[in-house]
């Protein structure tokens, strides 16, 4: 009885997920607006529907949350853009590899120097930092420097959005000449949701939001013991 | 492969007929991609590393395709299945936000401020960082490039 219960909301919820994300899709494609962009129209959809029918993270995440395995080998398949941009890649890899360095700097110092001004307390600054980061590297990061993974959750999930949402109205702003840095905006600044959207607009901008994204990662992985150690000693 | 369709054995033909048509099917490209991230969840298991196993498997895809062990058109479909449908997969974690009701007021627009604006910071630091270097790069290399190929034309 109770596995029919949970297949049957599984069903439910993966349902009303791929529903909602179809429908954005397609409202995206009548309406070309930044504020019609899937990034933004599925996730505001799904929280308002949550809420409307009174529905807990937990009834929902126990029948939807298979979807989210799935990122995993949607990270694997990023192998294939990236070998077929190696060309690109091999070229210009140090202004890459500075890219991801000076971007990853500079997204802990704007949280941190954001999170005094706007006078958030210590375990929010905390959660805050990892934000940049895509969501399996930020976890253990936040949870190792001090900070709640949880929270930190909400915020990757929240910079990925509006960076995806923001990315390209930059690109039309910004005078970028180079592909390179038109993909590490998307890779550094919105990590997967970014480099989605990435992919949407071109094969290479993608290719290289997601090899900067994946970079970051492991840059910040290995980078966190001593971040760690200058938050303790401050 | 190709040599023996050279060859033209009849059975043989029809076999990489049959390959290749597996091959180029997208769901057996995403079978095989699920196959190599579970390589490499397995890895990391094994390995007890910091790294993410969706992180090994996608460096050992990498490897696999520069070493040639794997060709492109094996996966080229798959891997586009899975970037078109990767905000579908990101989807359900936005649910998260239901279990911290507190982020719904005037807490929840401070946060916002400060992951909005950190975002703006990061993506234009990072994009013109990167841009002007490029551009001083290109700016660098052409004079040299003109000049050497003068100097090549007077000898």
């Amino acid at each position: 009885m109770s596995n029919v219960h949970a297949l049957g909301s599984s069903l439910l919820w993966t349902g009303l997920t791929v529903a909602l994300f179809w429908f954005s899709q397609s409202l995206y494609r009548r309406r070309r607006v930044w504020w019609a962009a899937p990034a933004i129209t599925a996730p505001v959809l799904l929280v308002a529907v949550a809420l409307l029918f009174h529905i807990s993270y937990r009834q929902y995440i126990s029948g939807a949350g298979w979807l989210v395995t799935l990122f995993a080998p949607a990270t694997v398949a990023f192998a294939v853009p990236i070998y077929e941009q190696r060309k690109l890649i091999r070229r210009h890899w140090p202004l890459l590899v500075g890219g991801a360095v000076a971007g990853s700097i500079t997204a802990i110092l704007s949280s941190w120097a954001l999170a005094c001004w706007l006078g958030l307390d210590e375990s929010l600054r905390l959660s805050l930092l990892p934000r940049s980061i895509s969501t399996p590297f930020a976890l253990p990061i936040s949870g190792k420097i001090g900070g709640t993974p949880s929270l930190t959750a909400v915020f990757v999930l929240a910079t990925g959005i509006f960076g995806a949402a923001i990315g390209e109205s930059l690109l039309a702003c910004l005078p970028l000449r180079s592909v390179l840095a038109r993909g590490a905006l998307f890779g550094m600044g919105a990590h997967a949701f970014g480099t989605a959207k990435a992919h949407q607009i071109s094969e290479e901008i993608g290719a290289v939001a997601g090899l900067v994204m994946v970079f970051v990662g492991l840059l910040n992985v290995f980078a966190m013991p001593l971040l760690a150690w200058v938050i303790r000693a401050t | 492969m190709f040599c023996s369709m050279k060859r033209g054995f009849n059975w043989r033909r029809q076999s990489v007929g049959w390959r290749r048509r597996l091959r180029s099917n997208c769901l057996f490209q995403v079978g095989l991609i699920l196959l190599i991230w579970q390589a490499g969840e397995w890895l990391d298991r094994a390995l007890d590393l910091p790294i993410p196993g969706a992180v090994l498997g996608m460096l050992l895809l990498l490897g696999l395709l520069w070493r040639g062990g794997c060709s492109l058109t094996a996966l080229r479909r798959g891997s586009r299945w899975f970037m078109a449908q990767m905000l579908l997969f990101l989807l359900p974690t936005v649910a998260s936000l239901l279990d911290h009701p507190e982020f719904l007021g005037w807490l929840g627009c401070k946060v916002l401020a400060a992951v909005c604006l950190g975002t703006l910071t990061v993506m234009i630091v990072t994009a013109l960082l990167i841009d002007g270097c490029y551009r001083w790069l290109l700016w660098q290399r052409i004079p040299a490039k003109a000049g050497l190929e003068q100097g090549g034309s007077h000898v």
